[in-house]
C-alpha cells in the first residue's frame, strides 16, 4: 500500500510570522556551540530595535528602563558594537581635543598609538569581562534566571552614555569636563544598579546583596580611569598656556 | 552530487589504490587543487570537470566543488597547460586578475561579464593592498612608533575584514566566507590612494576632504557588495555600520599621521 499524499498534509501549523510569512524553523536550532548559527538567535535584531535599545539607557523613566525590555531576547549585537564604537569615539576624541589644545596653544602635537591598545583592553575587559565574572559568581550562590547573555547586554548598553560624554568632552575647560564625567557615570551606574539589584536580591544569602556596591565602586574607578586617560591627559601638560591663551581671549 | 562511488562486492579483495572510492592521486592533492591553474589537467577518474556554467566570453571556468575523502575540494581549470609557461606569464596573469578585482569592485560595470570577476575569489590582493597601507603609513611617522603603527595598521584591517565578515554572516546574510574578505580586502584600495596622498601633502585643509572621500568611495564599493547578500532591508544599517567604524579608524589614522 503505497503512501497517499493528502492535501491536508500540505498545511503546516507554523505560526504565521508578524510579517506575514511563514517562517520555517529557526536556523541555529539544533547547531551545536561551536557552529555560527549557534550564535545567529542573539543577532535577530532590527536596526530600529538596537537603537531604541541604546536611547533607552538615557531615559530612567522610560516604562521599558529595566532589562525586562530585552523581550522576546537579549541581543549580542548592540553590546559588542556600542563597546566598539565607545573605544573608537574614546581614541579619536581625545586625539581631536589632543590636537584642539595644542592648536590654542601653538604647541606640538604628539599622538600616542598606545592610548588605543590601553582603551581595547579596558573597555573590553569591563564591558564583557566583568558581567561574564558577575554571572559566574551569582550562578555559585543560586541565581539561575539571568543568563549570560543578558548580563552582557545590560553592561553593553550601559555603556552607551559614555560616546556622548566622549564627544563633549572635547571642550579644553576642566570643570567642564569633570562635570560631564560625573554626569556619564550617574546615568550609566544607575541604570547597572537598577538592572542588577533585582537579580542579586533573589539570591537566598542577604549577604549577596553587597555584589551590587562592588558594582558601583567598579564603575566609579572606570570614570575615573576614563577621566585621567582620555579627557584629561593632554590639558594636564598644556594646562598653563591653555589658561593664558583663554584669559586673553 | 559528490563524486562517491559505491564498492561492489567482488572488489573487496582489490588492492589497486585507484579504485578506492575516494582515492587522492598523489598528484593533486586539496592543497594543490585550490591554487589556479598551476597544477596539470585533472585525472580523469577522480573530479572531472563538470559542466560550465554561465560565464560566456571569459577565460575563466567556475569552480566545480567535490568531495574527496570527506574533503571538500575546489579546482579550478584556466583551460590550458600552465606548467611550460614562463615564470612571467603565471604572475602576469595573476596580477591582472588582481587589476581585474580592483576595477571591478572600485568602479563596478553593470554588465554581466563585470560581475563573474569577483566570483574568483583570492587574497593575494587584499594582502598587498593591506601591507601597502601598512608601511604608508608607518613610513612618515616618529621612529619610536612606526613599528606599532604598522602593526596596528594590519592587525585592524585584517581583523576588522574578519569581524564584519562573521557579521554580515550572523546578520544573515548569504555570502560566501571567503568572497566576503576577499572584497572587503578590495575596498580598502581607495584608502591606499589617499594615503599614498597623504606622503607628499602635509596639509590638513586638503588631507581632511581627501580621507573623507576615500572613505565615502570605500563604504559605497562595499555596500554595493553587501546588497548583493540578501540581508533584510530593516537590518541592512546594522550591516553597513561596522563598515563605517573600520573604514573611518582607518582614514583617521591616515589623517593625522
Amino acid at each position: 500500500m503505497a503512501y497517499q499524499s493528502v492535501e491536508a498534509d500540505e498545511v503546516t501549523f507554523l505560526p504565521l510570522h508578524p510579517r506575514g510569512y511563514y517562517q520555517p524553523p529557526t536556523p541555529g536550532a539544533n547547531a551545536s556551540f561551536w557552529n555560527l548559527e549557534y550564535y545567529q538567535k542573539y543577532f535577530d535584531v532590527d536596526t530600529i530595535t538596537v537603537a531604541t535599545r541604546c536611547y533607552t539607557t538615557l531615559l530612567p523613566l522610560s516604562p521599558s528602563y529595566l532589562s525586562a525590555h530585552l523581550t522576546p531576547s537579549p541581543d549580542l549585537y548592540g553590546p559588542f558594537w556600542t563597546l566598539t564604537t565607545l573605544i573608537f569615539c574614546l581614541y579619536v576624541f581625545s586625539s581631536l581635543a589632543s590636537s584642539l589644545t595644542a592648536y590654542l596653544s601653538g604647541a606640538e602635537v604628539d599622538y600616542n598609538f598606545s592610548l588605543l591598545s590601553i582603551a581595547v583592553t579596558l573597555v573590553y575587559s569591563y564591558g564583557l569581562g566583568f558581567p561574564v565574572l558577575l554571572w559566574v559568581v551569582l550562578r555559585y550562590f543560586g541565581v539561575s534566571e539571568w543568563s549570560v547573555v543578558e548580563a552582557v547586554a545590560v553592561w553593553g548598553y550601559g555603556q552607551f552614555v559614555w560616546i556622548p560624554v566622549s564627544i563633549l568632552c572635547v571642550i579644553p575647560v576642566p570643570i567642564v569636563r569633570w562635570v560631564l564625567v560625573g554626569a556619564g557615570f550617574g546615568v550609566s551606574g544607575y541604570f547597572l544598579v537598577a538592572n542588577v539589584y533585582p537579580v542579586i536580591a533573589t539570591a537566598e544569602a542577604k549577604a549577596v546583596r553587597g555584589l551590587v556596591v562592588l558594582v558601583a565602586v567598579l564603575h566609579a574607578a572606570l570614570a575615573l580611569t576614563f577621566k585621567v586617560l582620555f579627557f584629561s591627559y593632554y590639558i594636564k601638560e598644556i594646562g598653563e598656556s591653555a589658561r593664558v591663551v583663554l584669559s586673553d581671549s | 552530487m559528490a563524486s562517491q562511488h559505491y564498492i561492489q562486492p567482488d572488489d573487496d579483495d582489490d588492492l589497486d589504490d585507484l579504485s578506492i572510492p575516494g582515492y587522492t592521486h598523489p598528484s593533486l592533492s586539496p592543497a594543490e587543487a585550490q591554487s589556479k591553474g598551476k597544477s596539470r589537467a585533472v585525472p580523469d577518474q577522480l573530479a572531472p570537470p563538470s559542466p560550465l556554467s554561465g560565464n560566456i566570453g571569459s577565460g575563466y571556468r567556475a569552480a566545480t566543488k567535490s568531495t574527496v575523502a570527506g574533503v571538500r575540494v575546489e579546482t579550478r581549470y584556466t583551460g590550458e597547460e600552465t606548467l611550460d609557461e614562463p615564470v612571467t606569464a603565471t604572475i602576469t596573469r595573476d596580477l591582472l586578475s588582481i587589476y581585474h578585482k580592483l576595477l571591478q569592485v572600485l568602479y563596478p560595470r553593470r554588465t554581466g561579464s563585470g560581475r563573474e570577476v569577483l566570483r574568483d575569489w583570492d587574497l593575494w590582493g587584499p594582502l598587498i593592498l593591506c601591507l601597502l597601507l601598512g608601511i604608508m603609513l608607518s613610513i612618515n611617522a616618529p621612529h619610536s612608533q612606526s613599528l606599532s603603527i604598522f602593526t596596528t595598521v594590519v592587525g585592524i584591517v585584517s581583523v576588522g575584514s574578519l569581524v564584519v565578515t562573521v557579521q554580515a554572516k550572523l546578520l544573515g546574510g548569504r555570502v560566501s566566507f571567503f568572497q566576503a574578505l576577499c572584497v572587503l580586502g578590495y575596498c580598502v584600495a581607495p584608502l591606499d590612494i589617499a594615503a599614498l596622498i597623504a606622503c607628499f601633502v602635509r596639509l590638513v585643509w586638503v588631507r581632511a576632504p581627501i580621507a573623507l572621500l576615500a572613505w565615502a568611495w570605500c563604504i559605497w564599493a562595499s555596500v554595493n557588495f553587501l546588497d548583493g547578500t540578501k540581508i533584510e532591508q530593516q537590518r541592512i544599517l546594522l550591516a553597513v555600520y561596522p563598515l563605517l567604524l573600520f573604514y573611518f579608524i582607518l582614514a583617521w589614522m591616515i589623517l593625522i599621521l
